[in-house]
């Protein structure tokens, strides 16, 4: 077995209470005892000399031998109970070095599967404590860090003599933080001793939960890099787990929250899916949750949730109020609080302006380019329905397009549009550029020739060259449909769900047969059944792009009478709308940005962490908009940005939620990641304490001493007993 | 001169005297109508009359008394159901060793004396022999009452001494003790086993009846002895074992355990009775015991 750490140091004794070494002279008393009876013998004159003849002729060999031995016994009881008392200390070299500085790194678990805990002390506290103890149980002059597993440590993780700020910056370190990466925390270890720390005794203290998610196979090959790392180091330190807590696998947590819809409108219901999973053993028959919009209660339920068993949670929801807005789902199952919530911030939008630039503004009923995107957009407005309407449409023709009616609009739709003057390109390219979205539908009055140099190309917004006419729009012999697949593209998703409808039973009689440059064919997102792309994406700055092959209106398809329409319509234009807010819902680590309104100056936004903590961004100006990014998002929960001249912006920074389960590696799992670390394991303080004072100080042998001792007491008598019998 | 009060306790005399009732009843000869005298006429003496029970002999009735009576009376002699008993008692140095105040060589002088007191007192002839490698004195039976003297006289003169040879003197014996009769060995009988019992089987060849009364300190059945010790033998001078007792102790009762077994199986196979006594058991009870084994082999 390899075992990593320092060379194996020579073997010596020394002792505690030395001056008791000097009862070894006891050793001598059985020896004076022995002597002084042969020399003060009695004597007896005996009559039955016979038998006495007879047993010392047969045994006198044997009985010198066994009294030898047994003379040799009784010496070392004396003497070994001199050696007991006078506490002898198994030390190599290490007796020199004893109280000599060290450096030590603790890998501290601020994962949130350390919160959870029994009796009202969390895993963490414990764990807070006994690293406090372990750095304050260093020798003087020692360095030390505290590296986090789960995220950072600032106060604390940068090498240090002062133990006392250490030990202070520990108490206050945050916590929560999510999944625990050993990997990572190694190699900071490994680059801290490296360049930072400078003693050559040196120890890296694992204190974790040791959560079997943590610690997966998957990941040992990992590990193994980061251990050769650490073990490549000039002086390789010693490793130490240090497995904290009660182990407890009784663990509620709302896993996911997903919307039916990424952007809502006010007044528009949005459905706020909640995933809950019961990881323990325990049944929560009668399990209450909670759904709050903006910290407010709305709605609660029951859920039934069985051992091992995922459930899911509804809630509708509407919002009164444009803005950034947080739902939440909770439940109260148990200690562990950190996965017991869920959040996803919704931005909710008055409308989603959209421009329809229409190619043929033709004033009959129907018959105008954009008459079916209209009502495909604004169904509850033209429909007469009390609900709202998300989008709001503006229709211009071609040529009374300009640039500033791109002021107000998110989405642009160019509907047949023949050509556009430069102008209008240019302002449509940093309309796009700064986050808008572009939605285009070419058709007979579409110049290929204008399409293909002022709006495709890599300087362009195009994704593809319109290309040649397919099929004939009189004739539906030669029509083609789009092709049913399971779709990837976000617009498209929600039709793999048959309960939502499908793009079945289109009939497309014409189309152009889009060109698609090799670098934008990953953003075909259908086809149609002769393989040409019947949509196409392109991402230009921070907007997209999207071509459609046919028309929006029912000169060359089918496209309008279908089921699918409307949708389809609603999800494009939503999909492309959503591009104007950055993420606002991340994982851990990823950048929060949110686009502000035009800065003036130097200005700056300030964001507030999950602790509370505000950390001032400036606020760059990116076209007409102001964007503010922040990047330390290392802890789960809820960000909050505030630009000068905007309303708050919400961002939840979720975590992956295998930390919830709180499975611990087994103990032979334990001796297993033992061995492949070449690491000690202690299970407290005490023992942790024992094993760094048997290693700077040696091992005690009184308790050995003692032992052997009492098997001397015993084996002395056996002995005498045995000879006897033999003797027999 | 030591009389027999120096022997024998008052209440030892008392103790015998109560048991010469069950004396009477093992001794050869005394339960006369179950079997016949060896020595039948050999002496004249009227003793007494006594009733005629089945199994005496016709020729003892006393037809005068039937005449006057009309019932049967048997006319006893003095001399006619005595026993000749010879008393070989072991005066050898072994004999010298006594853990307590009495020796072996002590309690064997005063159980002769004591088993020839009792058989005086049935009438029967008690002689004595003493020995080591050889035979010291050698007294006849006699049965007359002031016997007794002579053989206090010379229980009282004997001096343990010497090597032990118990085979061949009792080979020796055979001979000299001719008139078959009861043999009495008092000795703790250390020596060769098979030696031994070749010996006795030769009285029994004899038709002597023996009985082996084998006498023991009570320190050499249990080997008390702690510390290191030098025993010097009783029998060959400058002859002595240096040793830890303690470490020797399982072994010699193992080895005088099987001592005794290989006696006691060889007496079995002889027909010779065999009374362990120890010293610190009174003379009486070691008496009591022989008296009643005597009577159950009657």
């Amino acid at each position: 077995m390899f075992v990593r750490g320092p060379p194996r140091e020579g073997a010596a004794v020394t002792f505690l209470n030395i001056v008791l070494l000097g009862g070894l002279a006891a050793a001598a008393i059985p020896l004076i005892i022995h002597l002084l009876n042969r020399r003060r013998f009695q004597v007896v004159r005996w009559g039955a000399m016979m038998f006495l003849d007879d047993i010392v002729r047969t045994n006198r060999r044997r009985i010198r031998i066994e009294q030898l031995l047994l003379l040799l016994v009784r010496m070392a009881i004396p003497a070994l109970l001199a050696l007991a008392m006078a506490r002898p200390v198994l030390t190599g070299i290490r007796a020199l070095i004893r109280r000599a500085p060290s450096s030590t790194v603790v890998l501290f678990d601020n994962s949130f599967s350390m919160e959870a805990g029994e009796a009202g002390r969390s895993t963490a506290g414990a764990a807070r404590e006994e690293a406090a103890a372990i750095v304050a149980d260093l020798p003087r002059g020692s360095e030390a860090a505290v590296v986090g597993m789960a995220g950072p440590m600032p106060a604390v993780e940068d090498p240090t003599v002062d133990l006392v700020r250490i030990r202070s910056g520990l108490e206050d370190a945050p916590g929560g933080f999510g999944l625990a990466r050993i990997a990572p925390a190694l190699q900071t270890a490994a680059g801290l001793f490296a360049s930072r720390m400078h003693q050559a005794d040196r120890t890296v203290v694992i204190v974790s939960d040791f959560q079997r998610a943590s610690w997966s196979p998957a990941s040992t090959e990992e590990r193994r890099r980061a251990w050769d790392a650490l073990g490549a180091q000039a002086v390789p330190p010693r490793v130490v787990f240090f497995p904290i807590g009660a182990a407890s696998t009784d663990n509620i947590s709302v896993e996911s929250i997903e919307l039916s819809r990424p952007i809502v409108g006010t007044g528009q219901r949005v459905m706020v899916r909640a995933g809950l999973r019961n990881h323990g053993r325990r049944a929560y028959p009668d399990l209450r949750v909670h759904f709050r919009v903006d910290g407010v209660d709305r709605a609660a339920a029951m859920v039934s949730l069985a051992a091992g068993e995922t459930e899911q949670a509804l809630f509708p929801c509407t919002f009164d109020r444009a803005g950034s807005h947080v739902v939440e789902v909770r439940t109260e199952a148990d200690a562990l609080r950190a996965d017991n919530a869920a959040l996803a911030s919704i931005p909710v939008l008055d409308r989603i302006p959209v421009l329809l630039v229409s190619g043929d503004a033709n004033p009959a009923p129907l018959r105008g380019e954009t008459a079916f995107l209209e009502i495909a957009l604004q169904p509850f407005s033209r429909g007469g329905g009390k609900m709202s309407d998300l989008v709001a449409t503006r229709v211009t023709p071609e040529d009374r397009f300009a640039p500033s009616m791109l002021d107000d609009a998110r989405v642009v739709v160019l509907a047949n549009v023949r050509q556009l003057s430069g102008d209008a390109v240019r302002a449509l390219r940093d309309f796009v550029r700064d986050g808008g979205g572009l939605l285009v539908f070419p058709g007979d009055r579409a110049s290929a020739a204008w399409y293909a140099t002022q709006l495709a190309g890599a300087e362009g917004l195009l994704p593809a060259a319109l290309g040649v006419l397919a099929g004939d729009p009189a004739d539906d012999a030669g029509a083609s449909a789009i092709v049913a697949q399971r779709h990837t593209h976000p617009a498209l998703a929600p039709f793999n769900d048959p309960r939502r409808g499908s793009l079945g039973g289109s009939r497309i009689r014409a189309w152009y047969r889009l060109e698609v440059p090799s670098e934008f064919a990953e953003g075909v997102a259908a086809r149609l059944d002769t393989g040409d792309p019947f949509l196409v994406e392109r991402r230009v700055g921070e907007g997209r792009v999207l071509l459609s092959a046919v028309p929006c209106d029912a000169d060359w398809s089918n496209l309008p009478m279908r089921p699918f329409y409307l949708p389809l319509m609603q999800e494009m234009v939503v999909h492309l709308a959503s591009n104007v807010h950055p993420p606002r819902n991340v994982e851990v680590g990823d950048r929060l940005a949110a686009f502000l309104a035009e800065p003036e100056g130097e200005a700056r936004a300030v964001v507030t962490d999950p602790e509370g903590t505000a950390h001032e961004v400036p606020v760059v100006r990116r076209g007409r908009r102001g964007v503010a990014e922040f990047a330390e998002t290392d802890r789960p929960g809820l960000y909050t940005l505030r630009g000068p001249k905007d309303e708050p912006v919400h961002f939840v920074v979720r975590t992956p939620r295998e930390e919830s389960d709180l499975a611990r590696v087994t103990e032979e799992e334990m001796k297993a990641l033992a061995t492949e670390a070449g690491a000690k394991v202690v299970r407290s303080g005490d023992e942790y304490r024992e094993l760094e004072r048997e290693r700077r100080f040696g091992r005690e042998l009184w308790r050995s001493a003692w032992w052997l001792l009492l098997a001397l007491l015993l084996g002395e008598l056996v002995l005498q007993r045995w000879f006897a019998r033999r003797a027999a | 001169m030591p009389g027999v009060s120096s022997f024998l306790t008052p209440a030892d005399v008392r103790r015998i005297a109560s048991l010469q009732v069950l004396a009477r009843t093992v001794v050869e000869g005394f339960c006369s109508g179950l079997h016949r005298s060896p020595h039948k006429g050999f002496s004249v003496e009227f003793r007494e009359h006594r009733a005629y029970v089945p199994g005496d002999e016709i020729r003892r009735l006393d037809w005068k008394i039937f005449a006057r009576r009309d019932r049967f009376y048997v006319r006893e002699f003095e001399e006619e159901t005595n026993v000749r008993a010879t008393i070989l008692l072991d005066v050898s140095g072994s004999m010298a060793y006594g853990s307590g105040e009495v020796t072996k060589h002590h309690y064997a002088t005063r159980l002769a004396a004591c088993l020839a007191y009792l058989m005086l007192q049935q009438a029967d002839g008690v002689g004595l022999v003493s020995f080591d490698t050889g035979v010291r004195e050698y007294i006849p039976p006699r049965s007359r009452p002031g016997h007794l003297r002579v053989l206090v006289d010379a229980l009282a003169a004997s001096k343990p001494g010497g090597e032990t040879e118990l085979g061949r003197v009792f080979h020796d014996l055979v001979a000299r003790v001719h008139r078959r009769g009861l043999l009495i060995v008092i000795s703790d009988c250390f020596g060769r086993v098979p030696d031994l019992l070749s010996a006795l089987a030769h009285f029994r060849h004899a038709r002597h009846e023996v009985i082996l009364f084998q006498v023991w300190d009570p320190a050499e059945l249990e080997f008390p002895f702690r510390t290191w010790t030098r025993f010097e033998s009783l029998e060959r001078a400058a002859h002595h074992q240096f040793v830890d007792p303690a470490t020797l102790r399982e072994a010699y009762l193992r080895r005088v355990a099987e001592f005794r077994e290989e006696l006691k199986r060889g007496c079995h196979r002889h027909r010779v009775d065999l009374v362990p006594l120890v010293t610190d058991r009174p003379y009486a009870d070691a008496l009591a015991q022989y008296l009643t084994l005597r009577r159950r082999r009657a």
